[in-house]
């Protein structure tokens, strides 16, 4: 009987891969070491080779098709040995258009199948670690005799091994389990008790701080304190994105220091003037400025195409107390300083008040953190999905420079270019954000800008 | 200069057992006192209040022997000799807490303590100035009677320990101040046939009180005991001379042979020089101590009154023991939080734990439960059927959360409250606990089943 070849998993965090490409045909002898297939994971490209010799007798797997990890993607054995049927489902849904994909086997059963058959034992394809027993958790048994008595102690049930048939938690398992942990010995106040088990905690996992470990209220509502609680939904999706960006884009950091003492003086002139305009509208017209000259950082990549923006929809991080937003000043290019500055102030606005619309808050090419408010020497920021660079703007801190050879007083700024690699090299970088910080400390722009 | 592990500063009820909790800890030890060994508890305060109290309880009860069949003619007050008694009380006591302290080999000393650096203290007497070392100081200075400055000076106007020294009660008497200083002292001199009238700023008098609970004292005082309780309402005008003291409340002048200033208590820092210490008092004058009593200054520690939590001698008690524990390295513990809070006034009134209020306040589903002792066997048998007690519980997990008693006996039925408090003890368990028949005690029990609504000795609510 045929021996399964099985999807290898890569990366802990791997829970579907798709075959590239089948280096061999069916009917190709295999030997050991030869190259099956090449399989594309979240991050790279990798091989996968036969750890033994035999012929390819089938392939059940297609390219292009994403398939649960550990699944059988194809089989191999001596020629014209029979081909397991494959009727049990996936452990994984499997996308749409993935229908020829194979369901696991666990490989101990296959094993002992081509024992039985008296074949001789070739083993699979043992780059994948030995799979498990199906990844479904079985159903957790407990008699109610045993249901009862773990409720009445208010411990958790679903710790205890159980005895009984299949599995299930009788009573004498929970006796056991009770005596094992020294419930016995537990001391625990009968307000605390009740608590505990209204909030359906496990006692034994209460560490107790009264006298002689006496598990007191104070301990208990510690304990619910310490309780997992979800993450809302804003957090989520902020952590899913920022966790998406950081594993596809490889990210790079280039930081210069912009001098700000001229502009900082410049904009007190302004506002003089009645023209309020905020640290963060001078850098937002410095970057679409500079955006315009390096077109390769208002650009996405998907890892095997780039494509340019040809316009800039500028998105400028603010954080609210639930989380982070980011509004997307639209046509950012298209817009004067003063427009910049209503814009920028407009969706702010509307930001803390949490009354941005979807539109608002999405499409954006390039953005830019300013934590230059919170007192920060330097920080570095990550990459919104689908653009090429951020900008991470911190604090104006007044320190001592040289110039013409003088140590003299001004205020300096460090800007932080996180770059994607794909599309944006170092020296790319490098001239990005010098370009930000001489239009930054270009007085006579400014003027040209404002009058 | 001698040199102690531990130096107490005061030696009140916070003091000296501190003092002696560490002298058995194996810590050399010293206390210095300015006035009296016991403080204000024992000199002005508590015991000689509750001499009084004692005595005019007594002279309450004659009067009322008819009740059970005992006539008794001619019954006189003799105040002096109560003061008498009451000044007996107090020395054997004092002589008590001095023979513990020897016994303990605690280091006496008398004097006004200030620091003159961290680790020394400069005692001043009479007879000179003594500086000793301390590792390790423990500051017990108490607090004194606040005095507000709209009140004259003259010797028809005092505060409660002036009051306690007087050896002839006055005719008439104006009490400044509904606390539970000024309505425990107004009921013992009306119980001896003193007219009182109470004057309160606040809307009602012990207003840390539940509404019920307060509302049950006041009426027995105004109703059994003829107290005059005038509330929302300022005492303004004071004026004292050789006929009396006269003061506008409201519309009306009262008039009276005395007034008791009883407004509030404040700190005794004063002389402690607590400066060269790297000390200072908080704005309303305290001490603050974390919860381990320890100062800002690691070597000092501070307890009682001057810490300005709950000014009680028997929360600077346990204060004062586990400052000493602390202060002599053993493992840290923290004070204490439950507090029972006794109020010797006719009704008497015991309250431990969080009050009907205060859990509502903090969010909870509450749940109370009520027992009169007017449904208890006892209290009928020995003609004490005024008050009740009542619990104050989670209605989530059972938890006992306070209580509540008012009437005879419940500055000693609060102990039990308290100790089921502390031990977190649900409702249930207390109703199931066996409380002897008949006694007072009893009415804790028919309490909590009342909380469940499910009392033996109350007629069931009405269902709506």
């Amino acid at each position: 009987m045929a021996t399964p070849i099985i999807m290898p998993k890569f990366g802990q965090m791997t829970e579907e891969s798709a075959i590239v490409e089948w280096l061999k045909k069916e009917g190709d002898t295999i030997a050991k070491g030869d190259i099956l297939f090449t399989v594309e994971t979240d991050k790279s490209v990798m091989d996968v080779e036969s750890f033994e010799a035999g012929t390819l007798l089938k392939i059940a797997v297609k390219p292009g098709v994403s398939v649960p990890v550990q699944s059988t993607v194809g089989f191999l054995g001596k020629p014209g040995e029979a081909i397991p049927e494959i009727t049990a489902p996936a452990p994984a849904a499997p996308k749409p258009g993935a229908q020829a994909s194979v369901p696991a086997r666990p490989e101990k059963t296959d094993k002992r199948a081509s024992l039985e058959a008296g074949a001789p034992v070739v083993s699979t394809a043992p780059i994948a670690p030995p799979p498990q027993a199906p990844a479904t958790p079985s159903l957790f048994r407990i008699s109610p005799r045993a249901a009862a008595l773990a409720k009445h102690s208010v411990i958790d049930a679903t710790r205890i091994k159980g005895t009984g048939p299949e599995g299930r938690v009788v009573e004498k398992d929970v006796r056991n389990y009770l005596q094992q942990h020294g419930y016995d010995k537990l001391r625990i106040s009968p307000a605390a008790k009740e608590l505990a088990a209204k909030e359906k905690l496990d006692v034994l996992a209460i560490q107790g701080t009264g006298e002689a470990g006496r598990i007191s209220v104070a301990d208990v509502q510690r304990a619910i304190a310490e309780q997992p609680k979800p993450m809302s939904k804003m957090r989520q999706i902020i952590g899913q994105r920022l966790t998406q960006s950081v594993v596809t884009a490889p990210h790079f950091y280039v930081t210069v220091e912009v001098d700000m003492t001229g502009l900082v003086a410049f904009r007190a002139q302004l506002k003089e003037k009645g023209l309020p305009y905020t640290v963060t509208d001078f850098i937002s017209q410095a970057v679409v400025l500079t955006l315009k000259e390096f077109p390769e950082a208002n650009s996405s990549t998907d890892g095997k195409t780039t494509r340019w923006n040809s316009r800039v929809h500028l998105g400028v991080a603010v954080s609210l107390e639930q989380g982070l937003v980011v509004p997307v000043i639209r046509n950012a290019d298209e817009l004067t300083l003063g427009e910049l500055n209503t814009r920028a102030k407009e969706l702010a606005d509307k930001a803390r008040a949490g009354r941005l619309a979807p539109d608002e808050m999405s499409g954006s090419t390039f953005t830019i953190s300013n934590m230059g408010m919170l007192d920060v020497e330097n920080f570095t920021a990550i990459i919104n999905t689908g653009e090429a660079a951020i900008l991470a703007v911190s604090s104006a801190i007044r320190k001592p420079v040289v110039r013409d050879d003088k140590i003299v007083i001004r205020s300096i700024m460090k800007i932080t270019l996180s770059s994607d690699h794909r599309i944006i090299d170092g020296a790319l970088a490098a001239k990005f954000a010098n370009a930000v910080k001489q239009k930054l400390e270009d007085i006579e722009l400014w003027k040209l800008l404002t009058s | 200069m001698e040199t102690f592990d531990i130096v107490v500063i005061g030696a009140g009820p916070g003091g000296y057992p501190a003092a002696i909790r560490a002298a058995q800890l194996g810590a050399s030890v010293a206390i210095v006192e300015k006035e009296q060994l016991g403080g204000t508890c024992l000199n002005w305060g508590c015991i000689p209040t509750k001499a009084l109290i004692a005595a005019s309880d007594v002279f309450a009860k004659i009067k009322h022997a008819a009740a059970f069949g005992i006539t008794v003619k001619d019954a006189t007050v003799d105040y002096a000799a109560m003061i008498g008694h009451k000044n007996k009380v107090v020395s054997q006591l004092q002589g008590g807490i001095k023979h513990l302290l020897t016994a303990n080999g605690v280091k006496q000393f008398a004097g006004t303590a200030a620091f003159k650096d961290r680790n020394t203290i400069e005692i001043t007497a009479k007879d000179g100035v003594t500086l000793i070392g301390a590792k390790k100081t423990i500051i017990a200075t108490g607090s004194t009677s606040a005095v507000p400055g709209f009140i004259p000076q003259h010797e028809r106007v005092v505060e409660s320990r002036a009051f306690l020294e007087i050896t002839k009660l006055p005719e008439t008497l104006i009490v400044l101040g509904g606390g539970f200083i000024g309505c425990e002292l107004a009921c013992m001199a009306a119980q001896l046939g003193v007219k009182v009238t109470v004057v309160e700023l606040l809307e009602d008098i012990l207003l840390l009180l539940d509404p019920d609970v307060r509302r049950e004292v006041r009426a027995q005082m105004e109703k059994n005991l003829g107290i005059r309780v005038l509330t929302g309402k300022a005492l303004a005008d004071i004026k004292a001379d050789a006929q009396g003291v006269t003061g506008k409340c409201g519309e009306e002048i009262l008039k009276a042979d005395l007034l008791l200033s009883a407004v509030g208590r404040k700190p005794v820092t004063g002389a402690l020089k607590l400066e060269n210490a790297g000390l200072k008092t908080n704005e309303r004058g305290f001490i603050e101590v974390d919860d381990y009593g320890r100062t800002k200054v690691a070597a000092i520690f501070a307890i009682g009154d001057v810490t300005g939590k709950t000014q009680l001698a028997h929360y600077a008690t346990s204060q004062g023991v586990v400052a000493a524990e602390n202060a002599c390295g053993r493992k840290p513990h923290k004070n204490e939080t439950l507090v029972p809070n006794v109020i010797f006034t006719v009704p008497e009134v015991g309250t431990v734990g969080l009050s009907e209020d205060d859990a509502k306040k903090q969010g909870r589903a509450v749940v109370t439960g009520k027992f009169r002792f007017g449904g208890l066997g006892r209290a009928l048998a020995v003609n004490e059927t005024a008050g009740f007690v009542k619990w104050i519980a989670d209605a989530a997990t059972d938890q006992l959360l306070g209580a509540a008693a008012v009437g005879a006996h419940a500055t000693e039925l609060v102990a039990e409250a308290a100790l089921a408090i502390r031990s977190e003890l649900t409702v249930q368990e207390l109703g199931r606990t066996i409380h002897a028949h008949p006694t007072f005690g009893e009415a804790w029990m028919e309490a909590a089943h009342a909380v469940h609504g499910d009392c033996l000795h109350a007629p069931p609510k009405l269902k709506r």
